[in-house]
């Protein structure tokens, strides 16, 4: 009989999967969405958002290591019509919120983007301070990796930060609340372009 | 350098504000907040760490087994349960006479009504694409919904929700202000049969136009004859009518980036010979404390002093006045009070259900509470954030909760 083998296996297999879960009990919070699900669901996002989110065409963000709450949330505000991006709004239709969730997943695990392009120092230095006199830093913290529902804007396409930090700046973009627009508000162009420039370019 | 670059901006700020009195200020035209004002009072160093950032909602569907209910508490003889689920981000409450519960949200813009259908309790999306309706009334078979940039009113609701109809735009008559920040809405019917309706104050801590924000308004139902029923009110979401005066009591939250423990939230009552009376934002605080970095000489004269502090960052949102038969005595009369819970605080605190009891005139406030469970104290985290509180006909109490996008029911006995 073969009963043995597979029953200590299962065991096994049990054991392991308590230890894990006690391991990702303390280290995490419980998993959220299935990221290899995802993967399959997002298969035609690579086409403009590149493989992995990382490899984003002219004008479009990088999705790879993005925070997974921001993801979940921008998926949802971009499939509602809520944030304005017709083309976004029509690809999202078909999908409800657990495939959103585990797209989320999946390109949260991803290794982040990293921008190339030459650093221009004087305007990098214009960047840091317009950072630091409306205290990105606070939200998404130093490194500018971002936290849970704020994203990850460090090293982020250039031309996409400018771009938002616009739209938040004159009303044509919402957020999860309204802290973005009420922290661009009065910003010139060319400030938002160095603070874009600065944190493209860490 | 981030902090005295920040300092330097407040001081500007500061100085800025100092040179206007305040009778003066009530002149200013309605303008976009100037951002280092609205960033007034922002203070990481007075904070024990840095990293506090609000907790953004979760605008996907949440699965009632992943909704811990039986975590919940509350006090011997009463009983919690899931009443509703499947409404990401559902807020605000109100009920029609025919039973649909209709709740207004934020980032999500959307408007739901719970119904009974098939013998099943359902959710159901009636409006989209809103900007934050968080505000909902009921009155006379219309639902008012009020968003940051419309006010909305969809006659004969309930016995159109199959095919909703279009809602009457009344936008024009309320003249709402434009500005997003503090200004999702809270609707509530005056004993006056006024809709009651707040302006809040677009910044962390600025100076306002008091002609303009950080009010509580009364209109005609049609949106004629504004009046101001309260100033100086920085951000109220909830209020209600004391059962036996008729006056207005209401919540509002304490500015942040002031230190752990400061400022309380308050829940405020509107004496009848005070309407349009002074509530002391951005110049005074919770019981009578000047503000640290907008300072002005004798800034809590001829302020109204809350009735009781609701807990520092807590987030005190929806409250009702206790009026069924279904709970005990000591509850007749009290305010059921929502704590959102905070996040401009490193210990948290808050997500949780209060009951205030006070005598009619405000006196001798005692808390007391009614459903805790929401906060893991010892690990710091929350899975649950109530936002408001509604009475039902048999006297239990609906709890929503933005978090789950939820509705549990609290009910006494049986």
């Amino acid at each position: 009989m073969q009963l043995h083998h597979p029953a200590r296996r299962d065991f096994r297999r049990a054991f392991f999967f308590f230890a894990l879960l006690a391991i990702c009990g303390t280290a995490m919070s419980q998993p959220r969405g299935d990221a290899a699900r995802g993967a399959e669901k997002a298969a035609g996002c690579a086409a403009c958002h590149g493989p992995e989110g990382r490899a984003p065409l002219p004008g479009m963000p990088a999705l790879a290591g993005q925070q997974r709450e921001f993801l979940e949330t921008q998926l949802v505000l971009l499939r509602e019509g809520l944030r304005n991006i017709p083309g976004m709004e029509g690809l999202l239709r078909q999908f409800n919120d657990r495939d959103l969730i585990d797209i989320a997943a999946y390109y949260s695990a991803a290794k982040p983007f990293t921008e190339s392009g030459t650093r221009d120092p004087q305007k990098h230095a214009a960047g840091a301070a317009v950072s630091q006199g409306r205290a990105c830093g606070s939200c998404h913290l130093s490194d500018y990796g971002g936290q849970r529902g704020i994203p990850r804007i460090i090293n982020q396409r250039e031309d996409y930060l400018a771009a938002t930090l616009k739209a938040y700046r004159d009303d044509r973009r919402v957020g999860s609340d309204t802290n973005m627009n009420a922290l661009m508000y009065g910003l010139s162009d060319q400030e938002i372009e160095a603070l874009a420039h600065y944190l493209a370019h860490r | 350098m981030l902090t005295s670059t920040l300092r330097t901006l407040t001081g500007a700020a500061i100085l800025a504000v100092m040179t206007i009195p305040p009778a003066l200020a009530q002149q200013k035209p309605a303008a976009k907040p100037d951002p280092r004002v609205a960033m007034g009072g922002y203070h990481p160093e007075r904070m024990d760490s840095k990293g506090l950032a609000p907790h953004a909602t979760p605008i996907t569907i949440t699965a009632p087994e992943n909704i811990p209910v039986n975590r919940l508490q509350v006090p011997p003889g009463f009983k919690v349960e899931l009443w509703a689920h499947g409404s990401p981000g559902a807020r605000m409450m109100a009920r029609g006479d025919k039973g649909t519960v209709f709740q207004g949200s934020r980032a999500i813009g959307r408007v739901y009504a719970i119904r009974e259908k098939d013998g099943k309790r359902v959710s159901q999306i009636i409006a989209e694409k809103l900007v934050q309706p968080n505000g909902v009334l009921f009155h006379n078979g219309s639902l008012y919904v009020a968003a940051i940039n419309k006010v909305l009113r969809y006659d004969d609701i309930e016995n159109n929700l199959d095919s909703i109809p279009t809602p009457v735009d009344m936008t024009e008559a309320f003249k709402l202000p434009p500005e997003v920040h503090h200004n999702w809405k809270f609707l509530a019917l005056g004993p006056d049969g006024k809709i009651y309706i707040q302006v809040g104050s677009p910044c962390n801590l600025c100076e306002i136009n008091p002609g303009v924000h950080g009010q509580i308004r009364r209109y005609n139902l049609d949106g004629s004859g504004m009046e101001i029923v309260a100033r100086g009110v920085r951000n109220s979401v909830g209020f209600d009518f004391h059962p036996q005066t008729g006056e207005l009591w209401f919540t509002d939250n304490g500015r942040d980036w002031a230190g752990e423990d400061v400022f309380e939230e308050e829940l405020n009552r509107v004496p009848a010979d005070k309407i349009g009376g002074f509530f002391g934002f951005p110049y005074c605080h919770a019981n009578g404390q000047p503000d640290p970095d907008i300072r002005v000489p004798n800034a809590c004269a001829n302020v109204i002093l809350p009735v009781v502090t609701l807990g520092a960052h807590a987030a005190a949102l929806g409250m009702r006045f206790y009026t069924g038969k279904m709970f005990p005595s000591e509850y007749q009369g009290a305010v059921i009070v929502a704590r959102r819970g905070s996040w401009n605080r490193t210990i948290k605190n808050g997500y949780d259900v209060l009951r205030v009891n006070a005598t009619a005139d405000g006196k001798n406030p005692k808390i007391t509470p009614l459903v805790t469970g929401f906060l893991d104290k010892e690990k710091n985290a929350f899975w649950g954030r109530p936002v408001d509180v509604m009475q039902m006909p048999d006297g239990s109490m609906l709890v929503a909760d933005e978090q789950n996008g939820a509705i549990y029911r609290v009910s006494y006995g049986k």
